[in-house]
């Protein structure tokens, strides 16, 4: 098991040190930088002296070196320009030109709206899917199974940013629900209170249900036919013809069996926890990690944007490994080692 | 010096001369402020403002004195854009009133010696918003400690400020007076303080001094600097002095509001600030509306927002396309839509790069009988129907009428629509082979295919040139169109990749003869048509190429006399020979300019133009209209169609707690 967890531990710190790379290469290919787009901008606006301000930052964060020197120096491995070592290894996180902070506090502030978002997101997934799935599952092609299924197809088809639009729109016409945001622009600088906590959970609402939807209709399928294909099996007509309630029969086997292939899906739960639902988050403007990162990208904020990927990269590993070993202790029929 | 002129608010000098010694005793206290005055905490409002007060006329202007109180909320798209707040509060040392005319404002007079000597005379018990004096210190901090200091200021003192790339001679006269000398003209030097971007010559240095170097204790600094991640006391020093940004909220201002709260955050608050300098004629120190909150939305949202009447004031982020759900929302939520011109030269102007590297493109384009023919090419007619509803003005990309210099050939000539002339026009060029499909042919046997380029950002620009396309396929030349990132364009146009770029055209499209038409001469690279010669000015020479066209080398030599003289006319005169040169060698190809910009106001909030031009410059967006003698009429439907009732809540909220 030891020998296990260290194999595990040196590929994933070399599955990071690869997505890190191309991470940042990847972020660094549109010609120019954040700076020098910035510069040519304020170029533009005849404003040469904030353009020399933005020069003098250029130097300060060694922007002007080659690209290979920046990332060494972005990863730690490197002296910076001011000669010492400061970087992701020494958990500098480097610094965000677009909002003029170190990235620690940009993300932060945004990390934990986005963790309630999607939380609430997938919860709200578990307990609509399951219960129709294992309806829909049990009594195949009858008419409630095909209601569901054509509910389900329709969640599935719609795209999302257009039915955010059209809820937003609608919750504000019937329900007086501000439009956009996580609550109502009045509670913005107040202390949590109740009536803050109301607005939070009214202005929950729409996110978590469209962006749900498309997941709830996936998962409903998905779990439908694991049921399906355990229900069809001897041990389930034993148990049922030894006389064990249906229900009983149902949920202790077939059912547990069937959710092997979401506890596999952790390792992609977890980071879709931080940077799931960007294009939704961009509709209802929430303020969360995901319009951060598409803006970095686009302003080419490199450390901000690098270091979100690499959070969900970071993420993606951990997630995975937790369920390899949620799996192993589950069921028993998956050894871990080759021996 | 019988040249020299006094620039001083006449109306209101004169009000303030016969009524000063009524006014100061009746004051009337702002009811916000009261309670903290009454407990000691804030001096008497009489004390607060200036001994000689900027009054302001309202009657005069056709507005009305106005009340005290409310909030104004409205949106910005990212927690930067705050910073167009100092754009839209609009106080300068000297700023444009509504008519464009340049008055003083922060600054009680200003002596102008025929452009050359400048004296800046300060109000009397003028204070920053935490109530410290402001005085010529603060002029003399920026000049010596800031522009004049390597470590913050490395690119030098800004360019505006050169003159003949020397700077000018700073003197402080007394506490109250100062003056800035050239020896020879610098005519954009009040035209730039009256900007959108202010310069900001002046700085609170009794707040910044703790952050300098010469003044505080240099390791304590570094120390700081380290502990906020920056990488010297200079990057320090730069970060809390940053007056456009609204980003430090310790920072003093002199603007009517003073940022509250800092990033990150959703809501942005802006409170009144209590030693503003702008008093009405009733006594009430100005603005009325004590807060104004900034609430940071999506841009797409933005219209819907509005739709629900979410807001209070909004121009920003919305666009032409936004005026029907605008309209829609009108009766039911309580606002009106204002629909104001915006100015512009052209909402769609073609760029021939002069500059080309491609010789045959380059010898093209340089024949104005090519150019001309382009233009009259161009079904305007269709275009505005297609793109504007028709609301827009067909013609070239030059001056609006508003403007005083505006003569009325300059919109129309070159710019019918005369296929049959453009195609003689290009026959006499010599572009006379065609080939199958009706294409003229280049004299190097290349088809004529022009790759317009464009930063594919307004969608007008593209459509605009599908249409483009088809009018020319009729005079037989082809249009490709090719939207890319703005920077790669931008890069592309500089070493001269490109044939032809589309963009908007003149920014400073209301101009007086007063601000300086740097825009019209081969002497900025971003203008399209002649990125190369444009470098070769602005880096002195050193790079691009140098104006080889006769007919552009006269604007340079316009430029050169305008900037050399003082006198009105003269400049009035240049102005209008520089725009007539544009539109005979149609240096860019203007299509239909007049688009709208939609201003959503809340009914109740008073003293909003309802009909005025939207612009960057010269009116800083709505900055020249004067936001802080916008007012609420409590009395007609605000409340009614008030969907936030905690609106007027202001005193209880959390954020008017703090202390000066």
């Amino acid at each position: 098991m030891i020998r296990f967890l260290l194999r595990r531990f040196v590929t994933m710190a070399m599955t990071l040190f690869i997505i890190s790379a191309l991470v940042f290469f990847i972020i660094k290919l549109p010609p120019g930088d954040f700076l020098t787009n910035q510069i040519a901008e304020l170029r533009a606006q005849g404003e040469a002296a904030s353009a020399a301000k933005a020069e003098f930052l250029i130097k300060q964060y060694g922007l002007d070196r080659p690209v290979w020197e920046q990332y060494l120096i972005w990863i730690g491995v490197w002296p910076g320009p001011d000669g010492s070592f400061s970087g992701l290894i020494q958990g500098n996180w480097g610094w965000s030109f677009e909002y003029d902070k170190p990235v620690n506090e940009v993300v932060g502030d945004a990390l934990w709206l986005t963790l309630l978002v999607n939380l609430a997101v997938v919860v709200f997934v578990h307990l609509v899917s399951i219960p129709i799935a294992i309806y829909s599952a049990t009594r195949q092609y009858s008419l409630g199974d095909y209601a569901a299924t054509f509910i389900g197809y329709i969640g599935l088809a719609t795209p999302s940013f257009l039915l955010a639009l059209i809820l937003l729109f609608y919750s504000n016409r019937w329900f007086g629900i501000s439009i956009g945001g996580l609550y109502d622009p009045v509670y913005a600088n107040q202390p949590w209170s109740w009536g803050k906590a109301q607005s939070l959970a009214s202005h929950l609402v729409v996110p978590t249900l469209v962006i749900g939807l498309g997941g709830t209709a996936a998962m409903i399928r998905r779990m439908r036919a694991n049921l399906l294909d355990e229900l069809g099996k001897q041990y389930y007509v034993t148990a049922k013809a030894k006389g064990l309630p249906a229900r009983r029969a149902l949920l202790k086997y077939p059912f547990r069996m069937s959710l092997n292939p979401f506890i596999s899906d952790i390792g992609n739960l977890l980071p879709h926890l931080v940077s799931g639902s960007v294009l939704v988050s961009l509709v209802l403007s929430l303020p969360t990690v995901g319009p951060i990162l598409l803006a970095a990208l686009k302003t080419q904020d490199q450390f901000l944007a690098g270091f979100i990927l690499m959070f969900v990269a970071v993420l993606t590993v951990f997630g995975m490994l937790i369920s390899d070993l949620l799996l192993a202790w589950l069921d028993p029929r998956i050894r871990i080692g080759g021996s | 010096m019988f040249s020299t002129k006094r620039i001083s608010g006449a109306a209101a000098a004169l009000a303030v001369s016969l009524a000063l010694p009524a006014f100061a005793q009746s004051y009337i206290e702002t009811p916000m402020l009261a309670e903290r005055v009454g407990k000691g905490g804030l001096p008497a409002v009489g004390e607060r403002l200036p001994k000689e007060p900027l009054v302001v006329d309202l009657a005069a202007k056709g507005r009305t004195v106005g009340r005290h109180g409310g909030d104004a909320s409205s949106l910005v798209g990212r927690a930067r854009d705050i910073r167009y707040m100092s754009v839209h509060s609009y106080a300068r040392l000297v700023g444009y009133t509504e008519k464009l005319e340049l008055e003083p404002d922060i600054l009680r007079a200003i002596d102008n010696d025929s452009d050359r000597v400048f004296t800046f005379h300060l109000r009397d018990g003028h204070r920053w918003s935490d109530g410290k004096p402001f005085t010529a210190e603060d002029f003399r901090y920026y000049w010596q400690d800031i522009a004049n200091n390597k470590e913050l200021s490395p690119a030098g003192i800004p360019e505006f400020l050169l003159v003949d790339g020397k700077p000018p001679r700073f003197e402080v006269v007394d506490e109250r007076t100062l003056r800035y000398s050239w020896d020879r003209p610098n005519p954009r030097f009040l035209p730039q303080l009256a900007g959108p971007r202010d310069p900001y010559l002046y700085r609170p240095a009794h707040y910044l001094k703790q952050f300098h170097a010469k003044y505080a204790d240099t390791a304590r600094l570094e120390e700081n600097a380290k502990k906020q991640k920056l990488k010297s006391w200079a990057a320090l020093h730069n970060r809390m002095d940053d007056m456009f940004e609204n980003s430090n909220p310790e920072l003093p201002t002199l603007q009517g509001w003073r940022v509250a709260n800092a990033a990150p955050a959703t809501r942005f608050v802006f409170e009144r600030n209590p030693y503003y300098h702008r008093v009405d004629t009733a006594g009430q120190q100005l603005p009325y509306v004590d807060r104004i909150l900034l609430d940071v939305a999506a841009g797409g949202l933005m219209a819907a927002k509005a739709n629900a009447g979410e807001l209070d004031i909004l121009f920003r982020g919305l666009n032409m396309g936004d005026i029907p759900i605008l309209k829609e929302g009108e009766k039911a939520k309580g606002y009106r839509t204002l629909l104001w011109p915006i100015a512009r030269g052209s909402e769609l102007a073609l760029y021939p790069n002069l500059n080309a590297i491609d010789p045959v493109w380059r010898a093209l384009n340089r024949d104005a009988r090519f150019r001309r023919a382009l233009s009259l090419g161009i079904d305007r007619k269709t275009l505005n129907n297609a793109l504007l509803f028709g609301l827009g003005k067909e013609g070239n990309n030059t001056i609006m009428e508003e403007s005083p210099l505006s003569l009325p050939e300059l919109r129309t000539r070159n710019a019918g629509y005369d296929p049959m002339q453009a195609s003689r026009l290009l026959d006499e060029i010599g572009l006379t082979k065609r080939n199958g499909a009706g294409i003229r042919l280049l004299p190097d046997g290349r088809e004529l295919e022009i790759i317009v380029e464009t930063d594919g950002e307004g969608g007008l620009v593209v459509d605009g040139l599908t249409l483009i396309t088809e009018f020319w396929r009729e005079i037989g030349v082809k249009l490709f169109v090719k939207p890319q990132d703005r920077t790669i364009l931008r890069n592309r146009a500089y070493s001269g990749l490109t044939i032809m770029v589309a963009a908007q055209g003149l920014d400073l499209a209301v101009p007086t003869a007063a601000m300086a038409p740097t825009e019209l001469a081969p002497m900025m690279q971003t203008f399209y048509s002649w990125p190369k010669w444009g470098q070769h000015v602005e880096t002195k020479g050193k790079n691009g190429e140098a104006c080889d066209m006769p007919e552009a080398r006269r604007l340079l030599d316009l430029y050169a006399r305008w900037m050399s003289t003082g006198d009105n006319a003269v400049q009035a005169e240049t102005w209008r020979e520089m725009l007539q040169n544009h539109v005979e060698n149609q240096w860019s190809i203007g299509t239909i300019a007049g688009a709208i910009q939609p201003v959503i106001v809340r009914n109740g909030l008073i003293n909003v133009p309802k009909n005025a031009l939207y612009s960057w410059e010269p009116t800083a967006m709505l900055g020249v209209y004067r936001i802080d003698e916008f007012y609420w009429d409590k009395t007609t439907g605000k409340e009614a169609a008030n969907p936030h009732p905690l609106r007027f809540a202001d005193s209880a909220s959390p954020a008017s707690g703090r202390g000066e």
